[in-house]
This record gives structure tokens, C-alpha cells and sequence, in this order.
């Protein structure tokens, strides 16, 4: 079983094929930092509203520790008990796509904060933004709860892992970063900060894989083992998405605190709610809100997108096209 | 959700919130004042519902917003609305025209004239129009069509609000409003009062728009107004080279679209005689022009473009082909240059054969640039025994295809037809070198000639009912329009001497389409239909046609280009005839021919199908040829992102009361695609299908239907949304045998997408559901 202790190494015949196909395609989405061009951001971020640049400044400082977070919490956690070497090759790609993202908003930071002093003060904010450390002591207070376990042998330490895995995926890959997602993409549909839009474009790809594959996982040991998943399992995960919640709706209320006009701490709040109930869906669990998404600048991320290459790369293409040449395929 | 559910939700928020209005007293805010103001657009938009405009806008509202906050925000929640209901599309639109107009009237500028003079203080009039406006202002006011701006869609308007209205070069305020905008690019060609009068009402009833350049820059200070400019490569030397990039960033600067070649330079390797050194090639110098041209901001409308092309028999290709991958060496990577193939038959007839071909430096054989046909046959074969590389064709081809797939640039353009088809070769040592950004213009050029184009499309969505095209219209349309390119050319500033050395010899013009699209929907035409390719065929021969005559009577009023005797057209050699196409209007052509032998042709060149990428969305309707990308897709511009909806669709289903939220959905989530929707009969979602949907040999067949009927070429873009080197191989063949010219992006889509927000979640799949081609002895169901 997946959360066999062990050090599975055998490819052949392969278990689970759908963990190695998510790594090819993982592949296909290959970006590098360098491809992501700020320099417009400059000229808009002299525009914006000191409302607006208040919510720049936090969100930017979020971004700056929050991918490390994840990217500690895969190495010290998830990898030694997801225990299938396909599973593993794709956790070793998203270790790599998270380290992308923490260079980018590295890069990120280092163009929009020139000031070495401010810059260093939004490194620091997990200590000194009480808003953003409210969301980081949520994140440690959970890799905490499994660092001590170097096998899962009973029932409660693979609950206890479960836990872990579907906090990361569906609480802060998909609950925090889903929310700091939307502030980025509201500017956007402003026509605002395309640099930052289009690499969290690129960032928010690669993270709708990483939870997809969590849930795999998920979905993968719950067939296996159906009994973990019991009711005060099932209450854990609701609690749990709760607390994110209103980790997530306080941080909302730091950053519109001056007035943003198009979004509201009340939609905010709501949406949230809805990504919560989405997270919950997806496992199969009783929703908790039924709350309605409220930005409807959410569904244009939904719809393919169509650039005009004179004004922005168009992030569309694929690497690793396969195949040779050939003048009788069908097209 | 539904205006019940919406209204209840912020009702204490509400009462709290309070606008700060333009005296700087706090008001609270009232709903029924935002209702009145919507109301007063919507007299004929019977799906609109005020109320939820208002209420949905105060939910997104802070306590103490200013009123142009409020404002801003009623379009935007307005805008919104647009993928429920398409009319909202206009609501926004009016709430922004009527913002603009405020803006324009809160400086003291209450007419046309008055606009003029006002930017005209301000140094962004030149001289010679605000003179003509000044002295028919009068007449030019009355010419405004006050409900001009109710034909916009939002995004059109947007677009048109956010970047091509004058701004006061401080406040940044507008000083011009959308109508005043087209007469004064109007007036800034036309030589009478009528004459603008007429040009600015086509325009503004949107059937025909020119090109960014001329919209952007006509009647102002800086006259540039030509969108294309294909530049010779630089010889192969220091100070040609930095003679280049001094001429592109002039060029760029104002808004042109730049094409050059780099076929001239050594490759790397080859011997400098002056230091014996050895060269480094041509990707560092590329490297330089990339970063020249990301610095250029034409005029903060936006970056700088080019378009880099090479012959496939240049020592340095295969890593020309790798300058836009994502990884390796960032020093030999230029992310903002685009690529494109510039291929001789021979090349492609060696793929075929599975032959050899060698790579020859251009310092060995300096003449191959400026020769084609046979003659650049023979003399290639003479030049391989110099080779300083051989590799195996089709090696080469599928690393053409390779970066096709992956980067949908490096494109396909065919050297051998576009020189033997083009009327401007007609005498020796004329030689079209290399195409333009968009791969629609074809034009000789040489070190001291840079080749220059101005453009304009007609929207053919413009010019059909239900009852067919209209004809006579189209004709109309087509002589305006060639009048006007044709003026461009002696009121253009050119920022090149080269540039200006070239157009008034050759008066070159291209002469456009939009909106085929729209009209195979409105005649419900699938696009792969013989239907639909006749008729595309047809409206093609009615323009070129109709745009030669319109140069002959022209060149009856002033005299041929002078370049005419070098062309084909002087030794009574037509383009479609070049072809060997047949015709429908036989008599007019025949007719056409004894004039042209009589008093010659006032331009060298009359068509070319460029993107109208952002004129489409001005005009409103479907790019150029293109069939739709999606029944429902976003567009992200400068001004942000805009949701489109096919309405044609959205009639279609409202018509059979399928326009619910389930089927919306439904589209969403199948990515704009109707295929699956099982209630649409069999014809209609035929009718639907997206470029992704469609057959590309039907594209490829449309495209060279018409091509007998376009003397320069066409921005044929290609979709394949799970690209194959097999079939990206066999599709490109396919294009070189069916005669194209030239081609342009090949667009796919990405590996894996974004989670989408707004569907509803569907429990992942288990995993014995998932049919995995790795393993496919543990997948059952391919059993």
C-alpha cells in the first residue's frame, strides 16, 4: 500500500501510472523566471492608490516565505511516506517547481521593493505582520504535527498524515495561495501589474497540479485503506478548513483595510468560503458555507486565453512536443 | 446569482456606505441614482437589469469611495455581467463612453473643433490639420454622429478609451471622445471637408477601420502612420550591423512592426579578415537587437516588435531555432524577437526526398540572398562544396517543427512564391528578402530601401445579412479605403531615409479582411464547407479586383508609381493570372487589364490579410480570416482582461431555450467548446466548432482558394491544440504544396490548465478510472 513504510524502488511493473503521467505533464509546463518580464509593473505600481499599493506591499510579502513553506513541509513530510517511486519522481518535480516560484517572487520582491530595508522587512513578515504570521503559525503548527513520525504504521499515524497532505493541498496551496491568487488577478482584470499576473498565471498552473496530485493521493490511499476515513476524520478536515478560513478572511481585512473599490472584505470573505466549500467537494466531504463565488473576474480564469503577442508572451505552448517527421499524419 | 440572493446579502454594509463626491462632501450612497444612470442606456436592451448593476456595484464599494470610483466601478461590474447575458456588453460600453465624454467636456471642450484646438495648444495636433479643422469647423461639427459610440462593444471601447484617444500630456486626462477620434483621423488625411465627412462616417460605423499606425497617429504632430517596415540585412559588417539597429529603433519607435533579415551575416566560425579572428555568429548580434527592440516603448501604447528571418541554409540555424526556448544559456536566448523560416524550394524538396543539405556561410557565397527559382538552385548547388556543415534535410525540418510546437514561432515562409507570384519582381535585382512581423506583406527592399506598408481592413461582418454580401457595399468600401491608404503614403513622416526612399517609388498599400467569420455564421456556414471557401474565394477576387480598379483610376488621375515599369503588372501580367486561376468577373478583369496597359497602376501593391488583432476587437467582430478560437474565451490586453462570448451561439441558444446556466457551464468547462452539448442538433454544433475543432487542411485550402486574389500575402495562423512532429510535419508540407506564400503562428494549447474556480467540482476520478497509455496492462479498460 502507498503508506507502506519502505523505500519502494521498483518501477516495473509500475503501480501507480497516473503519479508518473502527472510528472510527464508536469514536464510539459517547464517555465523559467527569466521568461517573466516586470518591467511594466514598475510603471503601475507608481499608478495605484496607496489602498491598492497597501495590498501589494502584504501581498508580495506573503508570497516571499510562502512557497518555502510548502516546499519544507514536502521534503521533511510528504516525501519519506509517500512510498512509490512514480509518486515520488512527481513530488521531486514539485520540489523543483517550487523552488521556481520561491526565484520568482524572490525576483519579484527585489524589483518592486528597491529599498534594501523594506525589502528585508518583507522577507521578515512571518515575525513582524501579525496578519501573516496568524497564516504561519497555522502552517508550522501542521508540519509540526507529523515531524516526529518516521513511519506510519497505525491507523492514527496515517490520519495524522492524510491530515497533513490534505492541509497543504487544500488549505494553503489551495485556500491561501487561491485567495492571494484572486487580489492578483483583480488587478489584472484592471489592467494592472501584468508581470506579477502572468508569472502567477504560471505559478497558479503548476499549483492547480500539485493539489490535484495531493488529492490523488488522497483519493489513491482511500481506496486502499477505505476505513481512515471515518466521520471525526471527515470533522477534522472541516475544522481544519475553517480555521484557514478565518486565518485567510483576517489576512483579507489587513489588506483591504483602506478601501479598495471592486473588492470588498465582505466578497472577499465569501469567496473564500466558496473556494473552502470547492476544497471539501473535491474529497468528498459535506460542504460547510454554501457560499456563492462573488468576483466575477474568477471566471475569466476559467476560459482559455487569448494574447495578443504584441503585447504579452503567450504562455500556451508546451515543451517536450514528441514524434518525428512524417508527411501523412492526419491534421 | 440572482438579484434577490445579491440584494440581501450586504444590507447592513449599505447603510454604512457613503461616496465622496467631486466637491469633496460625503453622500451616502443611493441605489436608485446608480439604477437612473444605468437606465438611460438600456432603452434598447431589453435583457439588462438595472437594478443588479447598482446592487452588484455597491456590494464591491468602500465606505468613502469617490464618485469617478463609483463610476469606474458601475462599468466594470457592468462588464461582468457580459458571459450571462452578452448585451451587457454595451450597457458597459455606454457607462464608459459617457465617462469619457465627461472627462472631455469637465476641460472646456464641448465640440469636434474645440477638441482639436485644445490638443492643438497642447503640441499634440500638427499644424496642417488644426489649420483644415479651424477653417471647416462648421461643417466637421455637424459631421459627429452623436450616436456613434452605442455601435461599440466594451472591450472595443476599452481598448479605444485606454490607448488611442489623445491624452493631456500631464493630467492624462482624454481630450478627444471616440467620435471625435475617427474625424480627426479623418481629417488628418482628407483634403476637403466632405471628403473627411465621408471617411469618418465608414469608420465609424465600423466597416472599415485602418490600421493601429494611422489610427494612433494620423492629423497629429508625428505622421507616422505605416504598420510595416521590412528591413535588408545588414551586409555582412560591423557598421552595417549597428547601422540596423539604429534604423529599427527609429522605426519602432513609432509604432511600426519591424521584419528583418539576418541571411547576410557570417556565421560563427567563419574567418575576420581584418582582426583573423574568428566570428562568434549571428545569435550575439541578435542578442542586441532583442534587448534594442524591449527598449523602444512606442509611445507607451506598447513594446517594441520584431521579427528575425534566416535562410535554412545559414551555418548558424539550428541555433536560430533555439533563441525562444525557455532553458538553456540565457545569453544566446532573445525572448522578445520573433522567428521566422525565410525557406527556398530546394529546401523543402530535399525534405521530401530525404537528402542531404548543406549549411554554407554567406561570406562564401554572398550572392544567395538575392536570388531565387533556378537560379538560386544553381547556384546553392554550386556553393555546397564550400559547406561548412551537412546535415540530413529532414533533420533540420523537424527542428523547424520541434520549435514550431513549442514556441509557435519560427515561422514557415516560402521564399521561391513569394518572389515568382509578387508584381514587384518583374525586373532582375528586384528581390523580396524576407516578410514582414505578421508575415502578410511581401515586398522588394535592398540595403538602401526598407520597404514600408500601410494597412486597413474592411469588416466583412459589416457588409452581410442574412440575405448574403452586400456587393455594391463592399465595393464602396473598397474604394475609400484604397483612396485613403494610397494618401498615406505622401502625408506619412518615415523615421528612416531608407524607408522614405522606398514608398513613393513603389506605393505599396494592404488592403485587408476581418470578420469572415461572422459572416459563415450570419450565412451559417461551417468554415471547412465548399460553401464557405467559395464564398471566401469570391469576396476576395470582389476586393482585389475593386482595389485595382480604384489604383488605376488613380494612376488615370495621377500618374502611375514610378517603380511601375519594373513591375509585372507593365508587361500586363496580373497576379491571379500569375497564379493560374480562373477568374469569375472575366469581363473586368479584361477591362481592368486595357486600362492598366493605357495609364498603369498607382500602387506596386493593393492586398494583404494582416491579424487586425486589435482593430477586430475595435470593430467588434473576428480576426482577419480566423475562424473563432472558442465559442467563449478571455482576451488580456494592456487594459486587462475581457470575456468573449460567440452571440451568434448565444442567439442560436436562446432561440431554442438552451441559454441557462447548466449549458453555460457546460461551455465553461468544455473550454468554449459546444460539442458535447447533446440537445444542439447535429448542423448547429457543426456550425460552432472552434479553430481547435476544425480540419486544418480546410484552413490551409480557404487560404489557398484565395490567394490567387492577394498580391502580397495573408497571416495564416494554424491550430493544433496537442501538437505531433508528425503532424506538424505533414501539415506544413501540406501548405508548401498547396502554394501558400507564407504562414504564420502555429497556436497549441498548454499541457494542463489551471484548476478552474467557477465550475462545479466533480469528485476526482479513482484511480482504476484512469486509462494510462504508461501502463496500459493496468488499465482495463483499453483491454
Amino acid at each position: 500500500m502507498l503508506l507502506d513504510p519502505g523505500m519502494d524502488l521498483t518501477l516495473r511493473p509500475m503501480k501507480y501510472p497516473h503519479f508518473f503521467d502527472r510528472f510527464k505533464d508536469a514536464i510539459k509546463n517547464t517555465w523559467t523566471v527569466e521568461e517573466v518580464d516586470l518591467h511594466s509593473d514598475l510603471a503601475d505600481l507608481a499608478r495605484l492608490t496607496p489602498a491598492e499599493q497597501h495590498l501589494v506591499s502584504r501581498l508580495v510579502a506573503f508570497f516571499a516565505t510562502g512557497d518555502t513553506i510548502v516546499a519544507n513541509n514536502l521534503v521533511l513530510n510528504l516525501y519519506q511516506h509517500v512510498n512509490s517511486p512514480e509518486g515520488r519522481l512527481y513530488l521531486s518535480r514539485q520540489l523543483f517547481e517550487e523552488a521556481v516560484h520561491v526565484q520568482f517572487y524572490l525576483n519579484l520582491l527585489d524589483t518592486y521593493v528597491p529599498d534594501l530595508d523594506e525589502r528585508a522587512a518583507a522577507f521578515a513578515a512571518v515575525d513582524n505582520i501579525p496578519s501573516i504570521a496568524r497564516k504561519a503559525e497555522f502552517c508550522f503548527r501542521w508540519i509540526d504535527s507529523v515531524f516526529e513520525l518516521r513511519e506510519l504504521r497505525t491507523k492514527d499515524d496515517r490520519r495524522a498524515f492524510l491530515l497533513n497532505l490534505i492541509c497543504f493541498a487544500a488549505c494553503i496551496e489551495g485556500l491561501f495561495f487561491y485567495g492571494a491568487f484572486a487580489y492578483v488577478y483583480f488587478l489584472r482584470s484592471r489592467g494592472l501589474l501584468h508581470g506579477l499576473a502572468s508569472g502567477t498565471n504560471w505559478v497558479f498552473r503548476d499549483e492547480s497540479m500539485h493539489m490535484a496530485f495531493a488529492f490523488d493521493v488522497v483519493d489513491t490511499v482511500r481506496q486502499e485503506e477505505p476505513d481512515l476515513f471515518d466521520d471525526s476524520m471527515r470533522q477534522q478536515v472541516r475544522d481544519m478548513l475553517t480555521e484557514a478560513v478565518e486565518c485567510e478572511v483576517q489576512f483579507a481585512a489587513d489588506l483591504l483595510e483602506q478601501g479598495v473599490s471592486g473588492m470588498s472584505p465582505g466578497d472577499m470573505r465569501e469567496y473564500l468560503q466558496h473556494v473552502a466549500d470547492r476544497r471539501l467537494a473535491a474529497l468528498g466531504i459535506e460542504p460547510v458555507y454554501g457560499s456563492k463565488n462573488p468576483f466575477a473576474f474568477m471566471e475569466l480564469q476559467d476560459v482559455q486565453e487569448l494574447s495578443n503577442f504584441f503585447e504579452r508572451r503567450v504562455s500556451a505552448y508546451q515543451v517536450g512536443v514528441s514524434g518525428n517527421v512524417s508527411f501523412d499524419d492526419d491534421f | 446569482m440572482t438579484t434577490s440572493q445579491r440584494a440581501t446579502l450586504p444590507e447592513q454594509r449599505r447603510h454604512a456606505m457613503r461616496v465622496r463626491k467631486r466637491n469633496g462632501d460625503l453622500e451616502p450612497v443611493d441605489v436608485n441614482k446608480i439604477v437612473r444612470a444605468v437606465e438611460l442606456w438600456v432603452a434598447d436592451l431589453d435583457e439588462v437589469d438595472p437594478l443588479r448593476v447598482a446592487t452588484r456595484t455597491i456590494s464591491g464599494l468602500y465606505d468613502g469611495a469617490t464618485s469617478a470610483e463609483l463610476d469606474k466601478l458601475s462599468i466594470q461590474t457592468a462588464a461582468e455581467l457580459i458571459g450571462e447575458e452578452p448585451q451587457y456588453s454595451r450597457l458597459a460600453a455606454r457607462l464608459l463612453a459617457a465617462f469619457v465624454d465627461e472627462e472631455v467636456r469637465g476641460q472646456g471642450v464641448a465640440s469636434f473643433s474645440e477638441s482639436i484646438r485644445y490638443a492643438h495648444t497642447l503640441g499634440l495636433i500638427g499644424d496642417e490639420t488644426a489649420t483644415f479643422v479651424a477653417r471647416n469647423a462648421g461643417e466637421l461639427d455637424d459631421a459627429v454622429d452623436p450616436r456613434g459610440d452605442l455601435r461599440f462593444e466594451y472591450f472595443g471601447l476599452r481598448t479605444v478609451a485606454d490607448r488611442y484617444l489623445l491624452r493631456h500630456p500631464q493630467s492624462r486626462l482624454v481630450v478627444e471622445t471616440p467620435q471625435f477620434w475617427l474625424l480627426r483621423v479623418a481629417c488628418g488625411l482628407s483634403r476637403t471637408a466632405a471628403e473627411a465627412a465621408g471617411f469618418y462616417r465608414l469608420m465609424s460605423s465600423l466597416a472599415y477601420l485602418p490600421s493601429s499606425p494611422t489610427l494612433f497617429n494620423s492629423g497629429t504632430r508625428h505622421t507616422q502612420m505605416s504598420s510595416c517596415f521590412l528591413v535588408d540585412s545588414p551586409r555582412d559588417e560591423l557598421d552595417s550591423i549597428y547601422e540596423r539597429y539604429h534604423q529599427v529603433a527609429k522605426l519602432s519607435k513609432f509604432s511600426g512592426g519591424i521584419g528583418i533579415s539576418w541571411s547576410r551575416v557570417r556565421g560563427r566560425g567563419a574567418l575576420i579578415r581584418g582582426t583573423n579572428g574568428r566570428s562568434n555568429g549571428i545569435v550575439p548580434f541578435l542578442k542586441t537587437l532583442d534587448a534594442g527592440v524591449a527598449a523602444v516603448n512606442q509611445g507607451g501604447r506598447r513594446k517594441g516588435a520584431a521579427c528575425v528571418y534566416l535562410e535554412p541554409w545559414h551555418p548558424d540555424v539550428e541555433e536560430f531555432l533555439e533563441l525562444r526556448d525557455n532553458t538553456g544559456e540565457e545569453s544566446r536566448r532573445t525572448h522578445n524577437l520573433n522567428l521566422a523560416n525565410w525557406i527556398p524550394d530546394e529546401f523543402m524538396r530535399r525534405v521530401e526526398a530525404d537528402g542531404d543539405w548543406s549549411l554554407i556561410d554567406p561570406s562564401d557565397a554572398p550572392e544567395l540572398p538575392d536570388l531565387y527559382g533556378a537560379e538560386f538552385d544553381a547556384a546553392y548547388r554550386n556553393a555546397e562544396k564550400k559547406a561548412v556543415k551537412t546535415v540530413k534535410a529532414r533533420d533540420l525540418y523537424g527542428r523547424m517543427m520541434r520549435t514550431l510546437a513549442q514556441t509557435g514561432n519560427g515561422w514557415m515562409t516560402f521564399k521561391d512564391r513569394s518572389n515568382a507570384l509578387s508584381n514587384q519582381t518583374g525586373e532582375p535585382g528586384n528581390v523580396i528578402h524576407l516578410s514582414n512581423l505578421c508575415t502578410e506583406i511581401l515586398e522588394v527592399n535592398s540595403d538602401d530601401e526598407t520597404a514600408v506598408c500601410n494597412l486597413g481592413s474592411i469588416n466583412l461582418g459589416a457588409h452581410t445579412t442574412s440575405e448574403g454580401v452586400d456587393w455594391e457595399k463592399l465595393r464602396e468600401t473598397v474604394r475609400t479605403a484604397v483612396t485613403f491608404l494610397d494618401r498615406v503614403i505622401d502625408i506619412n513622416y518615415y523615421p528612416s531615409q531608407q524607408a522614405a526612399a522606398s514608398n513613393p517609388r513603389w506605393r505599396p498599400v494592404g488592403l485587408g479582411l476581418m470578420g469572415l467569420q461572422d459572416a459563415f455564421f450570419t450565412l451559417r456556414l461551417p468554415f471547412d464547407s465548399a460553401e464557405a471557401r467559395d464564398l471566401s474565394t469570391r469576396v476576395q477576387e470582389e476586393i482585389f479586383l475593386t482595389a485595382m480598379e480604384a489604383s488605376a483610376t488613380l494612376a488615370e488621375q495621377f500618374g502611375a508609381h514610378p517603380a511601375y515599369p519594373e513591375t509585372r503588372a507593365a508587361k500586363g501580367e496580373l497576379h491571379p493570372f500569375l497564379w493560374g486561376a480562373q477568374p469569375a468577373q472575366v469581363a473586368r478583369w479584361s477591362a481592368l487589364r486595357e486600362r492598366i496597359r493605357e495609364s498603369g497602376l498607382r500602387n506596386s501593391l493593393l492586398v494583404a490579410i494582416a491579424p487586425t488583432a486589435t482593430i477586430a476587437s475595435i470593430a467588434g467582430c473576428y480576426e482577419c480570416i480566423e475562424p473563432q478560437v472558442s465559442n467563449l474565451f478571455k482576451r488580456e490586453t494592456m487594459s486587462g482582461e475581457f470575456l468573449q462570448i460567440n452571440t451568434y451561439l448565444v442567439r442560436e441558444l436562446k432561440a431554442r431555450n438552451l441559454w441557462t446556466p447548466e449549458i453555460r457551464e457546460q461551455i465553461k468547462r468544455a473550454e468554449g467548446s459546444v460539442q458535447g452539448i447533446a440537445e444542439l442538433p447535429a448542423a448547429v454544433r457543426e456550425l460552432f466548432r472552434t479553430a481547435w475543432e476544425l480540419p486544418q487542411r480546410a484552413l490551409i485550402d480557404l487560404a489557398a482558394a484565395r490567394a490567387p486574389y492577394i498580391d502580397q500575402s495573408q497571416s495564416l495562423n494554424l491550430f493544433l491544440s496537442a501538437p505531433t512532429i508528425n503532424k506538424v510535419s505533414s501539415m506544413y508540407l501540406y501548405a508548401w504544396k498547396a502554394g501558400l506564400k507564407t504562414s504564420y503562428y502555429l497556436r497549441s494549447r498548454p499541457a494542463t490548465r489551471i484548476q478552474q474556480a467557477t465550475v462545479s467540482v466533480i469528485p476526482a476520478l479513482t484511480a482504476a478510472d484512469v486509462c494510462s497509455l504508461e501502463n496500459p496492462e493496468s488499465c482495463e479498460a483499453c483491454q
